[in-house]
């Protein structure tokens, strides 16, 4: 974007430009809406209304079933382990499993040279195509970089025999030193951790000799002068500050599994815990050079994702196992593994200035994120990014801002996608920043919040402050944040806060806002078919990938809705490669906004064929029949005809015969901010340092929730998550590189114990652009309790932490260093 | 016992153990030393999830002989004689128990993956305390974790279900259990 002539700094700095005239066309308010896409409430069928999960009974009587349940039903089947590099850093220079292939019961055993193991490099990452990850690793690696590299595989007639047999494979290792510090990662004496000329589809700004992944940088208006402006004025203040957070496992309860065989058409079957089959598909044909033709990825129910499943990590091992054996193979990972080789939510450490009036006015906000990518880079430059494009559109109307990001190697675990994808990180820094100017102004930091807030009808630049103003621009035309903060600050008490008896506990609240974004803007394409049987039930079918949160269920209600049906009468069959429409998966909180889009459309495709048929049975014109009462009615005669009527006549009809169907894709641009207000109540002993927190609230504006009850599900599971993020959590590696936090109790997961009471609140907006104006939820939540618990414990007892995770310790350092 | 098998299988015990099974006597067979929890699910019984194999997520948590107990903890040779339940000792999806009825009315599931071992945890805990304060309950299921739900509304449930058992019911486990079926067995 141009920069704007700070001749008088009192001007006004966003000049009209004539790109930002050209900007404000192509993203007008206005937008044209399905006439039936805003319903008030009272006109809702079955939208807003908190209907049964439709997994639910099985889930509670034991019968869902997930990929590993599948086991007992395929015969012959065997299991796969993985053997994984015990060094950080280095090469594999021999493996020997002459031992290991002698034992009875063993079937496979592969190796990086083995034939059956592809030799080409991909990414893990689980994007659209082509990805925006580089592709940098291999299946089984001789070239060893964490602690968690698979060097070997096997596969034994059962478990035991594999782990026995994983047991006798000798690894010869060359060792090299290993960096473990991001920022020690880039300098010049530090040992280099890919070779560019082994890696293909590299991203921008990518200088392996630096171990740099990749660097983006992006500047609306012109900070440095902002701030060399105020160094002119008594009356404008510079604030500084550094913010620091470690690695988070995503802890799904499911550890990844994969069954991978061969079906009666010797085509390709793999059923999989994945969040993205059809990505997961290509990849595979990719890697194994089989036609996607010939393989089919099904997806059982799924014990969670929250972007772990996004990436492709058991799949290739499972597949070459299973061609190299000639026998169906199960690989499901141990819950070690899970905290050391699967993938994390990433290291940062975040520079945050910025330039404020005395007014409490925001003139420049600056941010510089320094992201510790681990060994390899799926996701690297895109979480990177978001730490900065997911939180700054809170204050879009800032006219001077900078975003700079480094995604760094080191010989660490794999960082990947995770639920907030590098929001999370970018909120501590922002948030926690704003409530530092505003401590430093004298200001409370709701009202200076307040002041520079993002609002409906506004031009979002910020979001696309790392593409140049171009792609990623976009126009709010729904946002209720304010709402948010009125009734979180409601619900928490922020206006009577009561202090403890005790002298030595004080009490504090502490807020923090946030915005995600709802699917990748101009990057997902989700795609529905249904279809209607003869009792006037339907089937649909969609790509659209149910983790957990509930899915399935929305989208029968969003065609329910359409059809005037009983969400019950919405069967929803889930992702099978074989049968689904094309879907991107179950990432960036796309699922409700761009498949539900596509459910909504394909059941009003459905919808006139259904009216087409019964206006032809009533022997009326289409133009006067209704759906009515599980049925279609002639509005004039009153006379109608059942669904189910329509279902057999449409089949097995005298006349025309014609199946009642409807099918539509949904692709676009848009990606609506959800908002949110995170406050969190907490009790700190200013003897120790311990804390307490005493209550979780969240204020969400997701637009409409299809679902309620599901979505507060999604708030509080997300709070959860963030809760951890911001007290527990994190991994800790020894010296060498090797994880030292390999299960749940370490790491510190929060149990029913420990984890604090929580409240969601639903603010409903009207979102124009999404199905019957639902935004995303899932993500925002899990954005903010770090920033807002941070603030809540300087407002308690004036003690600032900014590196996670928030310990008593820390809190006593801080007030120690007083 | 019988010992069976060569070359590095020496040392493995394959034994048969007799126990009464969600309300069948049953036999299953395995090393002496596996899991409960790895030789259940090889027999069909897959409501008991694998989450961690060593005591720390509660996803495999079954009633043995009447105490709440994690399967992945239970060697195979600890259960000769003894009586398990799995989840599908309870009700079945047309008459769910009131402990699985109230996780339903709450919405206080999702992905699913810890709802078994979390609802065996429930109904042990009302078995013992038929009206716990919220705080028991979230004392009681501490040694069950769960990933999706944030627990609250996992908490409520427990709470509602309390209020909703009858005592005989809360007594007996539910259900009479000559009319259970090992889930999870596919024809």
């Amino acid at each position: 974007m141009s920069k704007p002539d700070h001749g008088d700094p009192d001007e006004e700095p966003i000049e009209e430009t004539e790109e930002r005239r050209s900007l404000e066309e192509k993203h007008p308010l206005d937008w044209e809406e399905a006439p039936d896409n805003r319903k008030a409430v009272e006109d809702r069928w079955v939208i807003s209304d908190s209907t049964e999960k439709d997994d639910a009974r099985k889930i509670v009587t034991g019968e869902a079933k997930y990929t590993a349940d599948f086991a007992g039903t395929i015969p012959d089947l065997i299991e796969g382990k993985i053997l994984r590099s015990e060094i950080a850093h280095g090469r594999v220079t021999s493996i020997d499993a002459s031992e290991a292939e002698a034992m009875d019961g063993v079937y496979a055993v592969l190796t990086p040279w083995s034939d059956a193991v592809p030799d080409r490099p991909y990414t893990s990452a689980g994007q659209s195509y082509p990805e925006p990850s580089p592709w940098d690793m291999r299946v089984l690696r001789e070239r060893v970089r964490y602690v968690g590299d698979p060097v070997a595989a096997i596969a034994a007639e059962d478990e035991r025999t594999a782990i026995e047999a994983m047991r006798r494979i000798e690894v010869e290792y060359e060792e090299r030193e290993p960096v473990l510090d991001p920022e020690a990662a880039t300098e010049p004496e530090a040992p280099q951790i890919h070779d560019p000329a082994d890696i293909e589809n590299k991203q921008p700004g990518h200088d392996y000799e630096r171990n740099i992944e990749s660097f983006v940088a992006g500047e609306i208006g012109d900070v440095e002068s902002a701030v060399a402006d105020a160094d002119d004025r008594e009356d404008w203040t510079v604030v500084e500050s550094e913010w620091n957070m470690g690695y988070q496992s995503h802890a799904v309860p499911e550890p990844h599994a994969t069954i991978a065989r061969r079906d009666e058409d010797n085509r390709l079957h793999v059923i999989t815990s994945t969040q993205v089959p059809y990505h997961t598909r290509r990849q595979l044909a990719h890697l194994f050079d089989i036609p996607i033709r010939d393989i089919r990825v099904t997806k059982p129910r799924i014990g969670a994702g929250f972007g772990s499943k996004q990436s492709m990590m058991v799949e290739p091992i499972a597949v070459a196992l299973s061609e190299a054996a000639g026998r169906p193979v199960k690989v499901q990972t141990t819950r070690r593994e899970q905290f050391f080789a699967m993938r994390f939510r990433r290291p940062m450490s975040i520079r945050m200035r910025s330039v404020v009036t005395e007014e409490g006015e925001l003139k420049a906000l600056e941010m510089d994120a320094l992201s510790n990518s681990g060994a390899y880079g799926p996701h690297g430059m895109t979480v990177t990014g978001c730490a900065g494009t997911k939180p700054l559109p809170l204050y879009t109307h800032t006219p001077n801002m900078r975003f700079e990001m480094t995604a760094v190697h080191t010989n660490l675990p794999v960082a990947g996608a995770m639920r907030g994808y590098g929001a999370p990180q970018g909120h501590l820094a922002v948030e926690g920043h704003m409530d530092e100017i505003a401590d430093a102004i004298g200001m409370d930091p709701i009202d200076l919040r307040s002041r520079n807030l993002v609002q409906e009808g506004d031009l979002d630049v910020a979001s696309g402050i790392i593409s140049g103003g171009e792609g990623h621009v976009r126009r709010i035309r729904s946002c209720a944040i304010d709402d948010c903060i009125a009734q979180g600050r409601e619900a928490i008490g922020w206006d009577d806060v009561e202090q403890p008896e005790e002298e030595y506990l004080h009490r504090g609240i502490g807020v923090a806002l946030t915005a995600q974004g709802s699917g990748v803007a101009g990057d997902e394409l989700g795609a529905a078919h249904i279809k209607m049987n003869e009792d006037g039930s339907f089937i649909l079918q969609t790509g659209a990938v149910d983790t957990g949160p509930g899915a399935d269920t929305a989208m029968s209600q969003i065609a329910a809705e359409v059809l005037e049906v009983g969400p019950e009468d919405v069967l929803v069959q889930p992702s099978d490669t074989d049968i689904s429409p094309f879907d991107y998966g179950a990432y960036a909180s796309s699922t409700t906004y761009v498949t539900g889009h596509a459910v909504k459309k394909a059941a009003a495709d459905a919808k006139e064929s259904l009216v087409r048929i019964a206006a032809r049975m009533l022997d009326a014109p289409e133009s006067t029949v209704e759906i009515a009462d599980h049925g279609v009615r002639n509005r004039e005669t009153g006379e109608s005809v059942s669904l189910e009527d329509i279902g057999y006549e449409s089949i097995y009809g005298e006349e025309e015969r014609e199946q009642v169907m409807g099918q539509a894709s949904h692709s676009t641009d848009e990606s609506p901010p959800p908002y949110g207000a995170q406050f969190a109540d907490v009790t700190v002993d200013e003897r120790t340092g311990e804390f307490e927190v005493n209550k979780l609230v969240f204020a969400a504006d997701c637009g409409v929730a299809i679902n309620p009850a599901l979505a507060e599900g999604q708030i509080e599971g997300a709070m959860h998550m963030s809760y951890e993020y911001a007290v527990s959590g994190n991994l800790e590696f020894d010296e060498d590189g090797r994880p030292l936090t390999t299960d749940f109790r370490k790491y510190g997961m929060p149990t029913t114990a420990d984890q604090p009471p929580l409240e969601s609140i639903l603010v409903e907006t009207h979102e124009p652009t999404g199905p019957f104006g639902a935004k995303s939820v899932a993500e925002l939540p899990t954005n903010a309790v770090p920033p807002a618990l941070s603030n809540a414990i300087y407002r308690a007892v004036g003690a600032r932490v900014r590196d996670l995770p928030i310990t008593a310790e820390k809190v006593a350092a801080e007030l120690g260093a007083d | 016992m019988t010992t069976v098998g060569t070359g590095p299988r020496d040392r493995l015990r394959f034994m048969n153990i007799t126990l009464q099974l969600n309300g069948e006597e049953r036999t299953l067979s395995g090393d002496g030393s596996e899991p409960l929890l790895d030789v259940l699910r090889r027999h069909g019984y897959t409501g008991p999830k694998r989450g961690c194999r060593s005591g720390k997520c509660g996803f495999c948590t079954v009633s043995i002989d009447g105490s709440v107990e994690k399967a992945c903890l239970r060697p195979l040779e600890s259960v000769e004689g003894a009586t398990v339940e799995t989840i599908a000792a309870l009700g079945t999806q047309d008459d769910l128990h009131p402990v699985q009825e109230a996780f339903i009315d709450h919405s206080a599931l999702q992905c699913g993956f810890c709802i078994p071992g979390m609802i065996m945890r429930a109904k042990g805990l009302l078995d013992e305390n038929p009206d716990p304060s919220r705080a028991e309950i979230r004392d009681a299921l501490s040694d069950n974790l769960c990933r999706c739900t944030g627990y609250e509304k996992i908490v409520d449930a427990v709470e509602d279900a309390a209020g909703n058992l009858e005592p005989e019911v809360a007594a007996d486990g539910g259900r009479s259990l000559s009319d259970l079926e090992p889930c999870g067995v596919d024809p």
